[in-house]
C-alpha cells in the first residue's frame, strides 16, 4: 500500500478565536514495506500528520491518496482495518477483562471467524512477547505491558500500515528495544511502519527514511545520513557525535545506526581508516 | 545485598519522605508491587528512581501522595501519613503524572495551570503573578488562551509542569516529566529543576539516566525492591547493575564505554566528539 499527502493543511477550529493551522501544506508518501520516521519539536504537526493516515482527521486542503484512490471514496471502517493506527499512550484504551479479549476486540469487528481471530490474538501476542499475559486483566500489568498488549490490539487486525505515535513514551530501555525489534521484524514481513518520535536516537536505528515537520511544514525528508547530517538541529546523539569530526576525519564518513558509528569511531581511534 | 550498591544519604537536612518496611501488592496482582522497602529523602536533595517498568517506581510515587496505602510498613512525608493526611500531605507535595492527559481539568491552559492554586488559598493578584511566571518557565507564552485537548503530547505535559511550578510545593515528585517532550523542551525543564535545586526536594522518575547525571542519588527499583541507592557516576560506571535492572546508558555513554573512554566523565554527544578529536590526535603524533 502507498499513501500520499498532497499540500494537505489542516487547521483546528477554523472561524473561532481558536484557529490553529497545524499543517500548513503537507505533501509526503508513505511507501511500501518502508519504516518511515516522522520527527520534529512538541507541536509541530506530527499526530495530527498521522491522524490523516486513517481518515481519523480530513484535511481542510488538499487530498490523501491511497494506493491513487483519494481516502474520501474509501469507508472509513475499511481503511482503518488497513492502516493502523496506535495513538500515544494506548493503554489508556484497554478495557476488556482480559488481555486476550481486548486484543481480540478489533479483529472480530472485521467480521472474520471466530478461528482466525483466536490465530491472529495468538500470533501478535507472540510477536509482542506478551503471550504469557493472555489470561491476565490488562489493568494489572504494568506500564511496559498494557503498552504492548494496546500495540498488539491494533496489530491483530494485521494492517498493512502500521503508524506508532510515540510508542516508546515511558518504556524502560530494553522494553523500547524489543520495541524497536518488533518494528524491525514488521518490516521484513512487508508492514510498512511510520514511527512518531521526538527520540531522534531511537528513530535514527530503524528509519529507512525520515520526515523533519517543523511548524507544519515539511522541513527535510530523505535517508537518514541525509537529513540528520544536513540539519544540525535535528541529529541523534551518534550523528552529534561524528558531526564534529568530519572535518578533521572525513574519511570517518556518515554513520547513523549505532553499531556502524561504533565500528567508524573505533576505525578513527585504531588509525585503520 | 551489597554494601557497595547502597551508599545512603550524604546530604545534611533533615528527612522529608521516609519509608520504612513498605509494602504494598495491587489487586489481581501475583506479586507485591514494593516489597519492604525502605529509604529517606532529605530535605533539598535531588534524587533520581530508575528501574524496569513495573519495578514499583509510579506505585512509590503513588504511596507518598496518599493516592495509595501501604499494605504494611510505614510512609512520612513532611511529617505526615499521606494515606491517613492526604491533604495535609498534598499541600505540600507536587505530583506530576506520567500521562500528562491525567493531570489536565480546566478548559483553558492559564486555567488549568492556576488550578491547583485555587484549592491552596492563594490572592487573585498572586495567583496572577505566578501563572505568569510559571507559563513563561516552560516556554508556553502565547498558549494562555488555548483549550487544552487542542495541545499536543509535549505541550500538554509542559502545561502540567507550568501548574507544578506555580503552586511551588516543598517536594515535587515527578513522573517521567519529559516523556514526551523533544530534546530541546528536556533540556528546558531539566534547567528549570536545576533551578530548584537545594531549595526544593525533587523525586525524580525518569527512564533517562542522562537526566541523572548531576542528581546527589540515584534509586534503581528492580521487581518491587530497592536495588541500589548510589551515586549518578557510580550507577553509570556499574554495567552489571545497569545490564541486570534493564537500564541502557544514553547513546554518547554507551559508545564511549564501548570505545573505552570512560562514560563517567562525559555528559554530551559534543562532549565525547571532544574526547575523540583529542585522542586521536595524540596518536597522529
Amino acid at each position: 500500500m502507498r499513501i500520499e499527502l498532497e499540500n494537505v493543511r489542516h487547521v483546528y477550529a477554523p472561524g473561532t478565536p481558536f484557529e490553529v493551522e497545524a499543517l500548513r501544506g503537507v505533501s509526503l508518501a508513505i511507501e511500501p514495506e518502508e519504516v518511515l520516521g516522522i520527527v520534529g519539536g512538541t507541536g509541530s504537526g506530527k499526530s495530527t500528520l498521522v491522524q490523516h493516515l486513517n481518515l481519523l482527521l480530513v484535511p481542510t486542503s488538499g487530498r490523501v491518496l491511497v494506493d491513487g484512490a483519494d481516502v474520501r471514496t474509501i469507508r472509513g471502517r475499511e481503511l482503518r482495518g488497513r492502516v493502523g493506527l496506535v495513538f500515544q499512550f494506548p493503554e489508556a484504551a484497554l478495557f476488556a477483562p482480559t488481555v486476550e479479549e481486548d486484543v481480540a476486540f478489533a479483529p472480530r469487528r472485521l467480521g472474520l471467524s471466530e478461528g482466525e481471530v483466536h490465530r491472529r490474538v495468538g500470533e501478535t501476542l507472540g510477536l509482542l512477547g506478551a503471550s504469557h499475559l493472555a489470561g491476565r486483566s490488562p489493568f494489572a500489568l504494568s506500564g511496559g505491558e498494557k503498552r504492548r498488549v494496546a500495540i498488539a490490539g491494533v496489530l491483530a487486525m494485521a494492517p498493512e500500515v502500521l503508524v506508532l505515535d510515540e510508542p516508546t513514551a515511558g518504556l524502560d530501555p530494553a522494553t523500547r528495544e524489543d520495541l524497536l525489534g518488533v518494528v524491525r521484524a514488521l518490516r521484513e514481513e512487508g508492514t510498512s511502519v511510520v514511527m512518531v518520535s521526538h527520540d531522534l536516537d531511537e528513530v535514527a536505528e530503524v528509519a529507512d527514511r525520515v520526515c523533519v515537520l517543523e511548524n507544519g511544514e515539511v522541513r527535510a525528508v530523505g535517508a537518514p545520513e541525509e537529513v540528520f547530517y544536513a540539519h544540525p538541529t535535528t541529529a541523534p546523539s551518534t550523528v552529534r557525535v561524528v558531526r564534529p569530526l568530519r572535518g578533521p576525519h572525513p574519511e570517518v564518513g556518515r554513520p547513523v545506526r549505532f553499531e556502524e558509528t561504533l565500528a567508524a569511531l573505533k576505525g578513527l581511534l585504531e588509525g585503520r581508516v | 545485598m551489597n554494601n557497595r550498591n547502597h551508599e545512603g544519604s550524604r546530604h545534611g537536612g533533615p528527612p522529608v519522605v521516609s519509608c520504612e518496611n513498605v509494602s504494598f501488592s495491587y489487586l489481581d496482582s501475583g506479586r507485591p508491587a514494593l516489597g519492604e522497602i525502605s529509604l529517606e529523602v532529605r530535605a533539598g536533595e535531588y534524587v533520581g528512581v530508575v528501574g524496569p517498568n513495573g519495578g514499583g517506581k509510579s506505585t512509590l510515587l503513588r504511596l507518598m501522595n496518599g493516592l495509595l496505602r501501604a499494605d504494611s510498613g510505614d510512609v512520612r512525608v513532611a511529617g505526615f501519613d499521606p494515606a491517613a493526611e492526604p491533604f495535609e500531605v498534598r499541600k505540600r507535595v507536587g505530583m506530576l503524572f506520567q500521562n500528562p492527559e491525567n493531570g489536565l481539568v480546566a478548559p483553558f491552559v492559564e486555567d488549568d495551570i492556576a488550578f491547583g492554586l485555587e484549592n491552596v488559598g492563594v490572592s487573585r493578584e498572586e495567583m496572577r503573578e505566578r501563572v505568569r511566571k510559571a507559563v513563561r518557565a516552560v516556554g508556553l507564552d502565547g498558549y494562555e488562551q488555548r483549550e487544552p485537548h487542542t495541545l499536543s503530547g509535549g505541550e500538554k505535559q509542559r502545561v502540567a509542569l507550568a501548574g507544578l511550578l506555580a503552586l511551588d510545593p516543598e517536594v515535587l515528585l515527578l513522573d517521567e516529566p519529559t516523556s514526551m517532550l523533544d530534546a530541546a523542551g528536556r533540556r528546558g525543564v531539566l534547567e528549570r529543576l536545576e533551578a530548584l535545586r537545594g531549595a526544593r526536594t525533587v523525586v525524580h522518575v525518569t527512564h533517562h539516566l542522562d537526566e541523572l547525571l548531576d542528581a546527589d542519588r540515584v534509586l534503581v527499583l528492580g521487581a518491587g525492591r530497592l536495588v541500589a541507592d548510589v551515586s549518578p557516576e557510580r550507577l553509570v560506571s556499574d554495567p552489571d547493575l545497569l545490564r541486570d535492572n534493564r537500564l541502557v546508558l544514553p547513546t554518547a555513554l554507551r559508545l564511549a564505554a564501548e570505545l573505552g573512554l570512560g562514560p563517567a566523565k562525559l555528559r554530551t554527544p559534543e562532549d565525547l566528539a571532544e574526547a575523540i578529536v583529542e585522542k586521536s590526535g595524540a596518536r597522529a603524533r
